[in-house]
């Protein structure tokens, strides 16, 4: 479906426009509570883009510094080109060790790749474990956020879902709900045979990944079954050990509004002997799928300092309106308009970079500054310049015409004129539907100018 | 068949070709070379934590040893404002006490220990009235069915409230997470003022390092707070002073 | 010495809202400018560049930079954020070292008419009277582009008779859901991001909603003429050259 019609359906569910009033304004107000516990702000934002930005440069030297420190501390790192690859990797690792179900913690990452599909084919059972993912899973749907993935559905809804496919009484407790889910997932973390992670920051210098989230399940699926696969963008990987504290005060703070999240699961390599706790095997699959190519020039670049709080999501008045589907991404909300074209190309998403007013609330929240006002920009120029998506025959006329008018003031000043006699005035019908249109002055300024203003001394 | 070796090289090729054409738009140069850095387990780099259960703590910051009231009180503050509880106590009998009052009010009869010293010791001190499982040879289930977890903590962190748990120290990964009540026993003078301080601190010999702030807890449903969906709800440290 | 200015009056102001145009004229005099204006400027290119036609954008680019380098005024300025912003942003759509220094000297010398007061010429009082309760609106590329704030609030607090009114913290740096082409690309989704604004300012209890963006006040006053509101739009250049004595 078509951004602009899937968008159209969205704000006709006044539930779902509920939820997302509700959710946004809330995940703002936290945001800005915490934020101001720390200090410097801007300071930390300066610091944790340089060191990404640093990273970026180098890419290749830290991934292979990251990967060697990694091995050395006993884990396998598997390198996937493409989405095809890693799910491939995955589902081999897994259909090796005779896997029947597979435990997840939440990975968008894994979503971007459609990893749960993949092991199906496979005969495996992927399980979702954050409360958020297990509700979507559940009801056959995406994530429509990047950090709380069923935002977009109330309690009632959820009660709904539960009773039909847990049997559980009818409730729209949450602390019942919760605990139902807890009960259920129990069961799956006891018989569960693998278990996949996504990875929030990778330290080079130590081959350490680390995973941030509140609930445990994370922990679980990283500590209870024998295999742990992680799954990683490539560009998460950062130099040095401590510079996880910069990006430790930022994320929590800007995706959930906490200080610090719940728990933070620092891995490296597998475990030293038998009989310490946790996974014989650790994983860990590097996926470039498009990102490598982001790095050709500083504009593009700046997308892979994104470290997934949301932040973007929450502030945008685009993505509060409509929520995450109309997206049609695993990605949605600004930093998705930009990540999606980059990621699965520009033809398939052509009217994404054009789901914004440019308003820049984006940017202002970014914890790394990424411009994304002038990514929507670039990415809108490349639509235009390789002819991608529909033919948009009737804009390029227009635009053509309105850059030879505009380039010719006496021909500019008569299109007017007549447009004004004519009472005509674009773009009509799209835009008086539900507004009013002020009509033309009777008179220019310029023409006040000519005849008045001009001759006019201060009063 | 997927050959990863092949996959690295193209990768990496990808990486630099984009790099370079980057550079050539006029992009920022990639201005000198970065110097790999081997880090294998163990080894020293920037690393002052240690495996050794007896090394006393070093930090870039100076030690922590003698723990000043502030440190405490912020640490205690950021506990509380975090829905963990905490009984600061001074000396083990104390300790002993004050574990088997905690573990009485959560109503925990099945009470699983670490295998640290201090945990097996003030464990043996508790009084009849509990079930003591050992966690040698207990099977999932077993695990799930345990009311209580009791491990150490090797660091605290005043500014965020966080206990920071290393396995080279103890086995502590599912005792913190899986039974609904934790209990962590922390000495006063591994409190570290800030994050940064503790990241400086941390043993990298431990190939899990966990950092806990709080219960479990989730906002998946409304924005809804939910205290102990996978993990403990419970969260209590018992925070040893050194006896005069 | 008089401050000479040329006026960038903005295609839309131009055509569409001549008062604030007029209304910045009569406030730079007051204030011992004398202003210029050059009839062959028209529109900076702002809705090619912003739908993706470069090459548009580029040419007019290129126009502006020339008419303007015919004038040797002090400043440029321009009753506009947005279109401020976008010569501020000129220098991006070139390649050739000499363009990208011609349009980045344009953009410093180009400023949006209340900064411009205030910050260069360190005037907040320019003698206006508007007796009425009015709310400001932050037109989002004055706000974030510009780092225009605090301004035009200085401006509009000397204003006789005048009540400045914030909306709901939630709102007030809300954006109104312009956007240029976005309000016609999507116009349903569009309006739906104006009416949470338009809900705020009526919440206000405001006669004047006013705003430093032609297009803003199109779009607010659009939906607010169409909800059958009284609250109108206007200008904050015609706010600052009234010295009207009554209620609008």
């Amino acid at each position: 479906m078509s951004f602009e019609r899937s968008a159209r359906a969205a704000l006709a569910d006044e539930q779902l426009r509920g939820a997302l009033r509700h959710a946004t304004t809330l995940f703002g107000e936290r945001r800005r509570a915490a934020m101001a516990t720390l200090p410097d702000w801007e300071g930390a934002r300066d610091r944790a883009r340089a060191i990404k930005d640093e990273t970026l440069l180098h890419l290749d030297r830290y991934l292979e510094e990251f990967t060697a420190n990694a091995e050395r501390a006993g884990a396998r790192v598997h390198w996937a080109r493409d989405a095809a690859t890693a799910c491939e990797i995955i589902g081999r690792i897994a259909a090796e060790r005779g896997a029947r179900t597979v435990v997840k913690s939440k990975s968008m990452a894994s979503e971007e790749i459609h990893l749960n599909a993949a092991l199906a084919a496979r005969g495996i059972e992927p399980v979702e474990t954050d409360l958020g993912e297990y509700i979507i899973q559940l009801a056959g749907e995406a994530p429509s956020h990047i950090v709380a993935p069923a935002i977009h559905k109330t309690r009632r809804q959820i009660g709904a879902l539960f009773a039909e496919k847990l049997g559980m009484e009818p409730s729209d407790d949450v602390a019942k709900l919760a605990a139902a889910a807890r009960r259920a997932l129990r069961r799956r973390f006891a018989e569960a045979d693998l278990g996949v992670s996504g990875v929030n920051f990778a330290v080079a210098e130590t081959g350490t990944i680390l995973i941030l989230e509140n609930e445990g399940n994370a922990r679980l699926t990283t500590s209870l079954p024998r295999t742990h696969i992680a799954l990683m963008g490539i560009e998460k990987v950062i130099p040095r050990f401590a510079d996880l504290e910069v990006f430790l005060q930022l994320l929590p703070r800007s995706g959930t509004g906490q200080v610090l999240t719940a728990y933070q699961s620092l891995l490296t390599g597998a475990k030293r002997r038998p009989e310490d706790e946790g996974p014989a095997e650790l994983h860990i699959v590097l996926l470039d799928n498009g990102r490598s190519g982001m790095l050709a020039a500083p504009v593009t670049r700046q997308s892979l300092a994104c470290i997934r709080c949301g932040a973007c999501l929450n502030a945008c008045p685009v993505y509060r309106q409509i929520g995450g589907h109309a997206y049609g991404s695993v990605y949605p909300g600004p930093i998705g308009a930009v990540l999606t074209p980059q990621l699965f190309g520009l033809g398939r998403s052509s009217e994404l970079p054009y789901a914004s007013s440019l308003c820049g609330a984006c940017r202002d929240v970014c914890p790394v500054k990424i411009d994304i006002p002038a990514l929507l920009l670039h990415l809108r120029a490349e639509v235009v310049a390789t002819r991608a998506g529909k033919p948009r025959l009737l804009e390029r006329l227009a635009f053509s015409a309105y850059a030879a008018v505009m380039a010719r003031p006496r021909l500019f000043e008569s299109v007017v004129r007549l447009a004004r006699m004519l009472r005509v005035m674009l773009p009509l019908g799209a835009w008086t539907k539900w507004r009013d249109l002020r009509p033309l002055a009777p008179r220019s300024f310029r023409e006040e100018w000519r005849t008045r203003l001009r001759h006019e001394v201060a009063r | 068949m997927i050959r990863t070796a092949d996959a690295r090289r193209e990768i990496l090729r990808a990486i630099r070709e984009s790099l370079a054409e980057s550079a050539a738009g006029g992009g920022a140069a990639r201005e000198g070379p970065v110097e790999p850095r081997a880090a294998g387990p163990g080894s020293a780099v920037g690393s002052t934590g240690s495996a050794d259960p007896g090394a006393k703590p070093r930090g870039s910051t100076g030690p922590a040893a003698g723990a000043s009231k502030d440190v405490v009180s912020s640490f205690t503050e950021r506990l509380a404002a975090v829905g963990a509880q905490c009984t600061v106590v001074r000396g083990e009998a104390a300790a002993a006490h004050a574990l088997a009052d905690i573990l009485t009010d959560a109503a925990a009869r099945r009470v699983v220990g670490s295998d640290a010293p201090l945990v097996q010791r003030l464990l043996s001190a508790l009084g009849d009235g509990f079930v003591r499982e050992r966690l040698e040879g207990l099977s999932r289930d077993g695990l799930f069915a345990c009311d209580a977890g009791v491990t150490t903590a090797q660091w605290g962190i005043a500014e965020t409230g966080t206990l920071v748990l290393e396995s080279a120290r103890e086995k502590n990964r599912l005792l913190s997470l899986v039974p609904p009540i934790h209990v962590a026993l922390l000495s006063s003078t591994c409190l570290c003022d800030s994050l940064g301080d503790a990241l400086a601190r941390m043993s990298r010999a431990s190939h899990a390092i966990t950092l806990i702030t709080g219960p479990s807890r989730t906002s998946d449903i409304e924005l809804t707070l939910v205290v102990g969906v996978h993990g403990p709800q419970v969260v209590h440290v018992l925070l040893l002073e050194e006896e005069p | 010495m008089t401050m000479r200015v040329s006026l960038f009056v903005t295609c839309l102001a131009d055509q569409l809202w001549p008062a604030a145009a007029a209304g910045a004229v009569e406030v730079l005099r007051r204030v011992g400018c004398s202003v210029e204006f050059d009839e062959r400027q028209t529109c900076c290119g702002q809705p090619a560049f912003n739908t993706g036609y470069r090459p548009e954008a580029r040419a007019l680019a290129r126009r502006l930079i020339e008419v303007f380098e015919s004038s040797d005024a002090d400043a440029i300025v321009s009753p506009s954020g947005s279109c401020t912003a976008m010569l501020r942003h000129y220098e991006q759509l070139f390649e050739d070292a000499g363009w990208r220094a011609r349009a980045r000297r344009l953009g410093e010398r180009t400023h949006e008419l209340s900064s411009f007061l205030v910050n260069r010429l360190g005037v907040e009082d320019v003698g206006a009277s508007f007796p009425a309760r009015l709310t400001w609106h932050d037109a989002c590329h004055g706000l974030r582009d510009l780092g225009i704030r605090d301004e035009p609030r200085r401006l509009l607090r000397r204003v006789r008779g005048a009540e400045l009114v914030e909306l709901s913290p939630a709102s007030v740096e809300a954006c109104c859901g312009f956007g240029g082409t976005f309000s016609v690309k999507y116009p349903e989704l569009s309006v739906a991001i104006l009416d949470e604004k338009v809900d705020a300012i009526e919440r206000a209890g405001v006669d004047v909603v006013v705003s430093g963006d032609a297009s803003c006040l199109l779009q607010i006053g659009g939906r607010l003429s169409r909800r059958g509101s009284s609250v109108r739009p206007v200008h904050l250049a015609e706010v600052l050259a009234s010295r009207r004595s009554s209620p609008p």
